[in-house]
């Protein structure tokens, strides 16, 4: 069953087409990718999916409901969440506070609970605390959570993003190339992890990125996309050896032809 | 630095820090005692400088939204107490409902246009804002125009006039006890995080689910109320006010004070604000020196300000912090 639909996506800026008819679906349940080379639209898309930025045209649901023209927030209340290419932590909050606002979309106590502390504020303040611990240690870095976020390795914070994901129990997780700027063991971490949120917690994943070793390694289905089109899609085994896509990555010797 | 972890450490125990606060606010109840009222009086501004930094702190320390005319807030609560006190000859204590409605409505209709754009926005039209609320006052007849409003009746409390210098120290007391308990519990909870987020990274806090344009505009209604309450309070304890209480230099004041003594910090910004208070009074009997006690201030305000932007309250070291090459 197909959990987010994107059909016909076009985004254009001011005559600069990012993304043009890009349809593609994301089945319940399973780890998707969209990969391709620099500037090929793949964030855009990201962002068109979670409300950062409006399409110019085209339609993107959810379980049979569109998600154009709500703004970010509402699609993570609906059960959306996305983790950013540039770490974007709260960097002067520990990491417990930091992983704790992800469970701000399935709580809902507001101003009237802080200020009474009423039981049901209590209640839900220590659900929350549980939780963000439980996802602390899910991720490895439950030792951290006093620290503050700035103060964290890469590595960690990185860590720290997925498990602040993990917080808001999310039927679908967005990861915006969750593998830059790690090593290669923090990557075989990150490729088991990304296993085990699908297999344990049930989480459908959608992944950008670049990191060919993990996208093949990790994924189920694999959407490329060149030029904000797409030019194949499949399993990794045969986008691998799909012409075109070789051709996007390597340039077409044509282009070599060319540059000579 | 290691006497800071410690004490951060013991204040983490609740008993100990049950005891702490506890002798903190004995200690401040008995000064009554041994101070002549000339004393007091200068506490007295200066817990109203607390108050005034307390409410502020949760629009601009907690939010990180710039107000730069919070004296336009506690002077709704001001005149709003100050016209049914004398005009409708109303009891103190029920203007104060009154009071928290008129703030409540002001916020809106200020924050709601304005939240939505950058926060900057904000910092204009705030101080746009007290402009339009002082000169609006100086200009009508119910608000007692440019001599303001005066012979404010004094409030009773369990049928005892509150007259004195010490009655009012108390009042004062009582009410920054709850302002504190209320910023604590603020700080402490899903609501006040997502303030904390949405100072941090207003992107990933909108990323998180957290409606930003509304926690903005609830943030601003809370500072607005406290502010108003403050400036109740403030027309009864004075018996009279008048325009020029509420100028831009107030603003700027209250500001100040929050900045020096820690953003968000609100032991830092209850020193920030006594600090704020005291010292041109200290400086206001040293020969020579007292005339020129407010450029002292501003300089020691810039020593302050480039040794420590995050104020003078020192932050909670962490075990992986970079300590500063120099000490």
């Amino acid at each position: 069953m197909s959990l987010m639909q994107v059909t016909d996506l076009t985004m254009r800026f001011s005559g600069i087409v990012a993304v043009e008819n890009l349809s593609f679906d994301v089945q319940e349940g399973s780890i998707t990718s969209l990969i391709g080379p620099n500037g090929a639209g793949k964030t855009s898309v990201f962002n068109c999916m979670t409300g950062f930025y409006k399409p110019t045209s085209g339609d993107i649901r959810f379980r049979d409901e569109s998600l154009i023209g709500l703004k970010p927030y509402k699609i993570t209340h609906k059960g959306i969440i996305r983790t950013f290419q540039n770490v974007r932590l709260f960097k002067n909050m520990t990491v417990l506070e930091n992983v704790m606002s992800g469970a701000h979309s399935v709580s809902k106590q507001s101003v009237m609970g802080a200020l009474l502390r009423h039981p049901a504020a209590r209640r839900e303040e220590k659900d929350i605390l549980e939780y963000a611990t439980y996802a602390l240690e899910y991720v490895g870095i439950a030792d951290k959570k006093n620290e503050l976020a700035k103060n964290l390795s890469y590595g960690d914070q990185r860590r720290t993003e997925w498990a602040r994901a993990l917080t808001a129990k999310p039927r679908l997780l967005l990861l915006d190339e969750p593998a830059a700027g790690l090593n290669r063991e923090e990557k075989n971490q990150l490729s088991m992890l990304i296993r085990d949120i699908r297999d344990d917690l049930g989480i459908t994943v959608f992944l950008i990125e670049h990191d060919m070793d993990l996208v093949m390694h990790v994924s189920e289905h694999v959407i490329v996309v060149n030029f904000g089109t797409k030019i194949a899609q499949g399993t990794p085994q045969e986008v691998q050896s799909d012409s075109k896509v070789i051709e996007a990555y390597l340039g077409s010797q044509e282009d070599e032809d060319a540059a000579l | 630095m290691k006497l800071i972890s410690k004490a951060y450490e013991l204040m983490d125990n609740k008993l100990i820090r049950a005891g702490v606060l506890a002798a903190i606010f004995l200690i401040v109840a008995s000064f009554p005692l041994y101070f002549n009222n000339h004393y007091i009086n200068i506490m007295l501004i200066a817990m109203f400088y607390m108050l005034l930094a307390l409410g502020l702190n949760v629009i601009v320390g907690y939010t990180g939204l710039c107000d730069l005319g919070y004296a336009a807030k506690f002077a709704i609560g001001a005149y709003t107490t100050g016209i049914l006190v004398n005009v409708f000859e109303w009891s103190f204590w029920l203007t104060l409902p009154v009071s928290i409605a008129v703030s409540i409505v002001i916020a809106v209709i200020i924050g709601a246009p304005t939240l939505k754009l950058r926060s900057d926005y904000l910092a204009i039209v705030t101080l746009g804002f007290a402009e339009i609320v002082r000169i609006t006052a100086r200009n009508l007849s119910i608000t007692g125009a440019a001599s303001g409003l005066h012979g404010i009746t004094r409030p009773e409390l369990f049928g005892f006039r509150l007259t004195s210098f010490t009655h009012w120290f108390y009042v004062y007391l009582v009410l920054i006890v709850i302002f504190i308990i209320i910023s604590f519990r603020i700080r402490h909870s899903r609501f006040g995080r997502a303030l904390a987020f949405i100072r941090e990274d207003e992107d990933a806090a909108q990323a998180m689910g957290v409606n930003t344009v509304l926690y903005k505009l609830y943030a601003y209604i809370l500072g607005a109320v406290l502010g108003g309450i403050t400036g109740s309070f403030y027309a009864v304890q004075m018996t009279s006010i008048s325009p020029n209480s509420f100028d831009f230099t107030q603003s700027v004041n209250v500001l100040l004070a929050v900045i020096l003594g820690g953003m968000g910090k609100i032991p830092g910004v209850i020193i920030g604000a006594a600090f704020f208070a005291i010292f041109p009074e200290i400086f206001r009997d040293i020969p020579f020196v007292g005339d020129m006690r407010m450029l002292f201030f501003g300089l020691l305000l810039v020593v302050v300000m480039i040794n420590r932007p995050q104020g003078l309250w020192p932050d909670r070291l962490r075990a992986n912090d970079k300590l500063p090459d120099k000490i």
